[in-house]
């Protein structure tokens, strides 16, 4: 499977936050709690990779649960991606 | 807090499942008439929706397909917002009848009433959230129901448990999304319309002499209320709204 690099998913990651008026800030230590980055805008990011990839990233709930900065985003979209 | 303080944008381009005929056909009708674009399938095509297509080839795209078929769903999905641009907002309206007791109805037209009614609308709303949330990231859902859900009729037992099943699914939907995409149901009474063909003309009389306003529903009484569910700021969410001339109060 293709597979986005880390920068482009970054990318798309601002381009939800965007939406929103909301900024996505350069550090990967970012809280999401803090940017305003909710479980439905991590919905909303994986689909807009799976449209990018053409395929399906479906997860489970419970492994979003210790997500918590831009970074671990990033990371998890990226494990999917591999999967 | 809540995470939108601003009203979902009305609706431009609308998916509208069954739009072939009846109530579909007028729900169809309408959204254009309130200025958005419609993508409609059904499983057969009929010639008033074929004209449709061809008077409006800018503003409309409709296909063959049957709702049960997940894949052919999809595909409608994607080609539709090719032709149309991104699809915000979902009318899921097909549906087929019932007329018969539950002792009498075979396990397999059980099976197809419920994958027709429940299973395959779930999938519409799955296959339209996923492309409208990559896309415009908000919109509106109706569902069109039935006072069936909510009342006991005879003969409609699995019909009513696919309508109640719906409304309850609206109701998780509408949490589930956070105010990101307004959820609601139309629940229609009987009309004279193929649907209610499956009543016999003595229970449509029964009816009809319950209904405080003494006459049965028609499609130009649900379109209305589908488009200020689609269209206007009403801040409706989570909610069956019961158009029967009062017949169930």
């Amino acid at each position: 499977m293709t597979t986005l690099p880390r920068d482009q998913v970054r990318s798309m990651m601002g381009e939800v936050l965007a939406a929103q008026g909301k900024e996505l800030p350069a550090e990967d230590g970012a809280l999401l709690e803090t940017i305003g980055f909710r479980s439905l805008d991590f919905s909303e990011l994986a689909l807009r990779v799976e449209d990018e990839l053409d395929e399906e990233l479906n997860f489970d709930a419970p492994g979003l649960r210790s997500i918590e900065t831009v970074g671990d985003v990033l990371t998890f979209i990226d494990q999917l991606q591999q999967a | 807090m809540s995470e939108n303080s601003t009203a979902i944008p009305r609706a431009s381009c609308v998916l509208v499942s069954g739009g072939s005929r009846g109530l579909g056909l007028a729900l169809v009708q309408d959204a254009l008439d309130a200025g958005a674009k419609v993508a409609t399938f059904a499983r057969t095509i009929t010639p008033e929706l074929e004209k449709l297509a061809d008077d409006r080839p800018d503003d409309v795209h409709i296909g063959s397909v049957d709702i049960t078929d997940e894949k052919a769903v999809r595909t409608f999905i994607k080609e539709a917002a090719a032709h149309l641009g991104p699809i915000d907002a979902l009318v899921n309206n097909a549906a087929i009848g019932q007329d018969s007791l539950h002792v009498h109805t075979s396990p397999e037209r059980i099976a197809a009433i419920v994958a027709t009614n429940l299973t395959a609308p779930l999938l519409v709303v799955r296959a339209f959230l996923r492309h409208a949330m990559a896309k415009s990231g908000r919109g509106r859902i109706v569902m069109v129901t039935s006072v069936c859900a909510q009342r006991g009729y005879s003969g409609l037992v699995t019909y009513s448990a696919t309508k109640g099943g719906l409304d309850s699914a609206m109701r998780t939907l509408a949490r589930e999304m956070h105010g990101r995409f307004l959820v609601n149901s139309v629940a229609p009474g009987f009309f004279a319309s193929e649907m209610s063909s499956v009543l016999g003309t003595e229970q449509l009389s029964t009816i009809t002499r319950r209904t405080p306003t003494g006459r049965l529903v028609e499609p130009e009484n649900i379109a209305p209320v589908v488009r200020s569910l689609l269209f206007d700021d009403t801040n409706i969410n989570g909610q069956v709204l019961t158009i029967d001339g009062g017949g169930s109060i």
